[in-house]
């Protein structure tokens, strides 16, 4: 192969002290080997790159995308939809404690709590007929992030580096964010078969200070220019050892990621530090984990990083059994910087080629909760069968209100997409086919949407 | 399985290597084929010998194959190829609507139309399915057919897809039921292990095989590895660790012929052999220090007992079928199964199922993966979709396993355990006791809390309003708690939460308040809460009722609940309740609400008495609770073992039949026995670790040969499957089962034949013509260059630095202690939060069986190698000992350097570029040794 190591290259090296400069130009190449060097698409690709928001332990879909205007009416009646199995028991039908209001241009209903993610809805498709399998949060969030109920298969995330690489071999192709864990953990971007380097790379958005926030990111004692004898001695060493072993591949691509890692250490250090962004841009999005965040995944995403997972918070805090009126909070907290991060690929075209996915890995009752580990009847019980979420750019459509539960925003009655078919579509807008995006492992192929999934035109541009 | 490989499968072994030999014609041909195959990056899974074999009896086949009769054709040459690779989907499961069990099943077709369009196969959607040329359509979907065999099927369609109606039943199922057929029992896998002769020849017996091998295909091995190679290579494979200079000098200086004999012996004996083999089979196990727990941590306390369980197997060369026995049934097994073992030092083997990620149904996936590389957990919803393995199997062994629980195992005498549990017990009552008391306390303090309101809010409007008289000495005079009312103050004002009784005040104030308007107030606040408190009570009795005093999980779901509406639940919540963590107080209770430290100002006399007394005596009954035993994680069949019923489609709620408790199918002669001896457990065990099972012996053995090697002579080591590959020395991979079996199923002496061999001496470098002809090494005419592992690279830098401990076994060592100095294997192993180094350096996901690991080479890395603390800190220790060993002389430390990090001393040149780094970084050698812990020579062995 012409991209190898000549002996003449490495006679002159080691020779002339050219140092590692000189044998990175040699090597460029050989990025092609790194697991992450980007991979051709099956097909064009109309994105890039996924920033997923997720709300995790579910959103109530009838008081926030969602509007129905029915349920208020009913108020305290049964619900007429026959007995949809949920978690929990739950009552009659419970009205939205909040306002709707058209907006946009499209005049997409969208609940008061949400006011600054209404005014960019002409931005977003919002799917209204989500649904999935089962109304328990660990299957769910398996489902969504894996396409699996179980464990053990690999994330959306660490199918879409493997199948695409990434754009910058500086920065890792999947980075998923929250301030500690939420329920199930690492598992949720595990690259379970998949080669390890598919694996999401966390990061604790608590953390303001990129070296806290990306593992062996900085030396503690030893600065760049020492660095960088350090790394031409190593050169030398590593090139006068493959000039005794002959051509090798895993040789050279070791001696390549040592050079990539110094150069990420300026990379990360940048990308991560969302101090370099003026107070007025910090101030769009607000204070908080979540909100940093989201400036973080817009960073990085800007640096051509393949996936950004943003996890609103620890453990499941969208999970309102109790109190359907705790979103208030929840929506405060993270509705400016949704809208922001929106506005800001949309400024600089990014969100041309980048799916922005808001919510959470299943919807809420229309009913009332009267079960379980309620304190107060005034929340809504995990539901599978119907829910909503936002979905702006990467080719998907725009200001468009998709899909319908029934009257009361129970289940999915028109247009209904599975989660299956939600990451069928996203993998077809970045140019891989989700039949043919597949691992062979423990005897058969498998891959991210199973032997389901179908992708929906009818949700695209 | 195709026709093809079937043929070469039943034939004898002699016929085989005849046909291998024809096969070798075809070689060059297969060769440039495969070259190219392997650029995809999902070969169709063909082994070599497979498909080399393949080739060959196509060739031969190819005289006299498409002169049958249409009949013999069919019999012949399609229907294996359906039965092999279209039946799985296409009969029972009828997959796209399609049954493939006649020739008008295929005429009327499936979803998609007939399947076929006899003598016109261009036009048939079976043809056009298999050659892949609709993206939409593609048979089978888990990998092209050959050529040769869409060529079959092609014939066949245009000489009009004849299918004799007489002949063997073409559907596996009968009345719905998978059976098992001949041709099931005909995979390599499932047929008896033959006690194979090696091929004639010079050298070994495994070197026999081998080399017949590269004889057949004209390929030149590689030359033995130098000296220094060949025990650093061994060092690291036996023990994980690289060779001390005066060991490789000794070697270096032993010119004897059984040189290398006496260094393997040395390696074998060491106890680092079994920390380095333990932990290959810790991989298998999915060991953890932990359970997958997605809220919180919660550590298996005695985990590490399992580990060093596995470490010592190992090192004493327990014979495999008992380790097997053991972690299956120890608790069971008879005394004659125990050799020179006690029952007390198998129990700990009980671990590898009793420390499950979640105690769920992975049970079965590392029974079948582990121990027989079966992917029997496929067959969990269905039948197994490629293999034998019909659902029924599944729900056998899954009534073995739900008839088993986990039990702690003490180590320690009855009376001591009694004695813990006794004085646990009293300790706790006691604790349980004064707790009830404390909170009665707290609910009596509420209700006389709630009962002075009224007085409360006039003070606290004294205080914050108009008047701003002083807060304790409103108290004083008012006769109220001073606390209290500063947490009343604290409640009215400002604190941003929507509350009716909040806006209330909330527009008195605005409004110019007037006396009696906060007198009228306080009233109605204080009649409001005494009558939520008393509501508040008889709801929770009311749901206890309802409850039938069970709150567990179902019971607890599906019964519906009183509870008070919303806004005065939250009035009662932020006065009364015991847990307000919405409240900006600090205490996190309602305001009415002490316990603690707090509620105890409130005590006075006899009550103040008691809790001192009971405190006294709580911690008089502590002392004297000794420390919990120590325990192993167990198992014990429960009192009435009970059979599963198959889930249809894997649904609880969806139940088939019961399915009595027995071994596989497949693996028994004509209707497994059923279990009756208890869970089954004893006779599972029994079964596995049989020397009649063709599997359990060939996969150790191929899990050993995989880590000298650095591939398994079956290439996917925990699935010998229809769709796993072949073994590319089939004879080899039998004389090597035969003779672990025959041998007392003794690991080290399977080492210690392996490693003496040519085979593993070679060096890793070889003839170009090899390399272009088999570069992936598949036929071993070389030796694998590998990267040191995970622990392999911690261990050797702690080794290095002079800093690693002889210590072993033991409770875990925390990730974040920096003084640590046992080996990696001896660390916290977490399925919750895998420690990032570990992640970093392809240490396998906990939560599964794995069989084997990736080697990822990756940026990340890189940061490790330049910026990591423990690395830092190795590489300081190293300079140190280089300093302590060698003198101040920058050359007598660097040739000590060469000596202990690669084994060799330093060329000239090396010299040279190593001194000039020191003298040009003003003496950095922390940072030069830290470059040589990253350097390629360190991290790769030849």
């Amino acid at each position: 192969m012409s991209t190898r190591l000549s002996r003449r290259d490495l006679l002159r090296l080691t020779g002339s002290g050219l140092g590692m400069v000189g044998l990175s130009q040699v090597l460029d190449a050989e990025a092609r080997r790194s697991p992450l060097a980007p991979q051709p698409p099956h097909f064009p690709a109309r994105a890039k790159h996924v920033i997923h928001l997720f709300l995790n332990g579910a959103p109530s879909q009838v008081d926030s995308f969602d509007y129905k205007p029915e349920l208020t009416k009913y108020h305290g009646e049964p619900y007429p939809g026959g007995n949809l199995r949920t978690e929990r028991k739950t009552g009659s039908l419970m009205k939205s404690p909040f306002e709707f209001s058209s907006s946009g241009k499209s005049g997409i209903p969208i609940s008061e709590i949400f006011p600054k993610l209404g005014a960019v809805i002409d931005k977003c498709l919002v799917i209204n007929s989500m649904h999935t399998d089962v109304p328990f949060h660990e299957p769910s969030l398996f489902m969504f992030n894996c396409g699996q109920r179980v464990a053990g298969h690999p994330s959306y995330g660490s199918w879409l580096t493997y199948g695409l690489g990434s754009e910058n071999q500086n920065l890792p192709g999947f980075v998923v964010m929250c301030p500690g864990y939420p329920v199930v953990g690492p598992q949720l971007w595990t690259s379970a078969f998949l080669a390890g380097a598919y694996q999401g790379a966390y990061v604790r958005n608590t953390e303001v200070e990129p070296d806290k926030l990306v593992p062996f990111l900085r030396n503690p004692s030893r600065g760049l220019d020492a660095q960088r004898g350090q790394l031409d001695l190593l050169a030398k060493l590593n090139a006068i050892h493959l000039l005794r072993e002959g051509p090798a591949p895993q040789l050279e691509a070791t001696i390549h990621s040592m050079e990539v890692a110094y150069r990420m250490q300026a990379e990360a250090t940048d990308a991560f530090d969302v101090r370099r962004e003026p107070q007025t841009i910090r101030d769009r999005y607000g204070d908080g984990d979540f909100a940093r965040g989201c400036l973080i995944a817009r960073r990085l995403v800007e640096r051509g990083v393949r996936v950004v997972q943003v996890y609103y918070g620890n453990m499941q805090p969208w999970d309102t059994h109790d109190d359907i009126q705790r979103m208030r909070k929840l929506a405060a907290n993270s509705d400016s910087a949704m809208a922001a991060l929106i506005q800001d690929l949309d400024a600089s075209g990014l969100l041309d080629e980048t799916i922005v996915l808001i919510g959470g890995e299943f919807g809420r009752t229309p009913t009332v909760e009267v079960a379980g580990v309620t304190r107060l009847h005034a929340g809504r019980d995990h539901n599978n069968h119907g829910f909503s979420v936002v979905v702006a750019g990467g080719g998907f459509r725009r200001g468009v209100r998709f899909g319908a539960t029934d009257d009361f925003g129970f289940k999915a009655v028109k247009d209904p997409v599975h989660v299956h078919d939600l990451h069928a579509t996203m993998l077809h807008q970045l140019g891989l086919d989700h039949e043919r995006l597949t691992y062979r492992h423990s005897g058969r192929d498998f891959r991210l949407t199973d032997v389901k999934g179908e992708v929906r035109e009818d949700l695209l541009a | 399985m195709g026709l093809l490989a079937a043929l070469a499968n039943a034939l004898p072994v002699e016929d085989v290597s005849r046909l291998e030999r024809a096969a070798s014609r075809a070689w060059r041909v297969w060769s440039a084929l495969f070259a190219i195959g392997s650029a995809n990056p999902a070969p169709t899974g063909a082994g070599l010998a497979r498909t080399a074999i393949c080739v060959g009896i196509t060739l031969l086949g190819g005289t006299a194959g498409y002169a049958q009769s249409s009949a013999e054709f069919f019999e012949a040459r399609v229907r294996p190829l359906l039965a092999g690779k279209c039946f799985s989907c296409h009969t029972q499961t009828k997959m796209g609507g399609l049954e493939m069990t006649s020739r008008e099943a295929l005429l009327r077709g499936g979803q998609s139309g007939p399947a076929i369009e006899p003598r016109a196969p261009e036009r048939s959607l079976l043809v056009r399915a298999v050659r892949y040329v609709d993206a939409r359509l593609r048979m089978p979907p888990t990998g092209q057919l050959s050529k040769e065999e869409v060529k079959i099927l092609t014939k066949w369609v245009e000489d009009g897809a004849a299918w004799p109606a007489t002949g063997p039943v073409a559907s596996e199922a009968e009345g719905g039921k998978f059976v098992i057929a001949d041709h099931h029992r005909d995979f390599w896998a499932f047929r008896p292990v033959e006690d194979v002769d090696p091929p004639p020849g010079r050298g070994s017996a495994i070197d026999r095989f081998i080399s017949a091998r590269l004889e057949e295909f004209g390929l030149r091995p590689a030359p033995p590895a130098d000296n220094l190679t060949l025990i650093r290579r061994a060092s690291y494979d036996l023990t994980g660790l690289p060779p001390r200079p005066e060991e490789v000098d000794a070697f270096l200086a032993d010119t004897s012929d059984g040189a290398f004999a006496a260094v393997v012996d040395r390696l074998l004996a060491s106890t680092r052999y079994g920390e380095r083999w333990g932990r290959h089979w810790l991989d298998v196990a999915r060991y953890s220090d932990d359970r997958l727990n997605s809220t919180q941590d919660e550590p298996y306390p005695n985990a590490w007992r399992y580990r060093d369980w596995v470490i010592a197997a190992f090192n004493e060369d327990m014979p495999y079928d008992l380790f097997v026995k053991a972690q299956i049934a120890a608790d069971l097994i008879e005394e004659r199964e125990m050799g020179r073992w006690a029952r007390e030092d198998l129990i700990a083997g009980l671990g590898l199922f009793a420390l499950s990620p979640k105690f769920q149904d992975d049970r079965i996936d590392v029974t079948g993966r582990g121990f027989m590389a079966l992917t029997i957990g496929c067959a969990q919803c269905h039948d197994h979709k490629f293999d034998p393995i019909p659902t029924e199997d599944y729900y056998a062994l899954l009534g073995v396993f739900n008839s088993t629980e986990p039990r702690e195992h003490p180590l320690a005498t009855e009376d001591v355990v009694q004695a813990y549990q006794f004085e646990r017990e009293r300790a706790d009552t006691a604790k349980a006791r004064l707790q009830e008391f404390l909170d009665d306390q707290s609910e009596q303090l509420v209700n006389a809390l709630a009962a002075r309101t009224k007085d409360y809010i006039l003070a606290a409007w004294s205080v914050a309003g108009p008047n701003r008289t002083p807060l304790a000495a409103t108290a004083v005079d008012r006769a109220l708690d001073a606390e209290t009312l500063e947490r009343w103050i604290d409640y009215l004002g400002g604190w941003p939460k929507q509350h009716p009784l909040l806006d209330a005040w909330k527009t008195l104030q605005a409004e110019g308040i007037q006396p009696e308007e906060v007198g009228r107030f306080a009233e109605s606040v204080q009649s409001q809460i005494l009558h939520l408190i008393a509501e508040k009570k008889r709801i929770e009795h009311e749901n206890e009722i309802r409850l039938e005093g069970d709150r567990s999980g179902t019971n607890i779901r599906r019964t519906a609940l009183l509870a008070l509406p919303r806004d005065e639940f939250y009035l009662w919540s932020d006065l009364a309740s015991p847990n307000s963590r919405d409240l900006p107080t600090p205490a996190k209770t309602g305001v009415l609400y002490y316990k603690g430290d707090k509620l105890e100002r409130f005590l006075a006399g006899v009550w103040k008495d008691h809790v001192a007394r009971s405190r006294e005596s709580i911690a008089a009954l502590e002392t004297k609770v000794p420390p919990k035993y120590p325990f192993l994680h167990a198992l014990t069949d429960k009192d009435a073992p009970s059979n599963e019923h198959v889930h249809i489609r894997g649904n609880r709620d969806n139940l088939g039949d019961e399915v009595p408790r027995r071994f596989l199918r497949v693996l028994s002669e004509g209707e497994p026995e059923h279990f009756v001896g208890g869970s089954g457990r004893l006779d599972l065990a029994r079964a596995i670790a049989s020397p009649d099972n063709p599997l359990t012996a060939r996969v150790m053995v191929n899990r050993i040969w995989l880590h000298h090697f650095g591939r398994g002579i079956v290439a996917t080591p925990s699935n010998f499957g229809v769709m796993g590959e072949r073994p590319t020395h089939p004879g080899l991979l039998d004389y090597l089962a035969a003779r672990f079996v025959a041998g007392g199923w003794s690991l080290k002496a399977l080492h210690r034949e392996i490693l003496l061999t040519d085979a593993y001496r070679r060096s890793s470098r070889g003839p170009a013509a090899s390399a272009g002809a088999d570069p992936e090494n598949r036929l071993l005419w070389r030796s694998n260059r590998r990267r040191l592992d995970a622990e392999s690279l911690f261990d050797s830098m702690l080794l290095l630095s002079g800093r690693l401990a002889a210590e072993s076994g033991g409770p875990p060592r925390p990730w974040d202690d920096r003084n640590v100095r046992s080996r990696t294997v001896y660390r916290f192993v977490s399925r919750r939060r895998l420690d990032v180094r570990l992640g970093l350096f392809d240490f396998p996901n906990p939560n599964q069986t794995s069989p084997r690991r990736f080697g990822t080479n990756t940026p990340l890395q890189g940061l490790f190698f330049l910026n990591s603390a423990l690395l830092m800190d190795l590489a300081t220790a190293l300079s140190e000992r280089l300093e302590t060993e060698a003198g101040t002389g920058d050359d007598e430390r660097i040739r000590r350097g060469y000596a202990l990090v690669y084994g060799r001393p330093p060329t000239e040149e090396e010299l040279a570029v190593n001194r000039r780094y020191v003298e040009g970084s003003d003496g950095d050698w922390p940072g030069l040794m830290q470059a040589w812990l990253s350097s390629n020579e360190f991290l790769y062995v030849n």
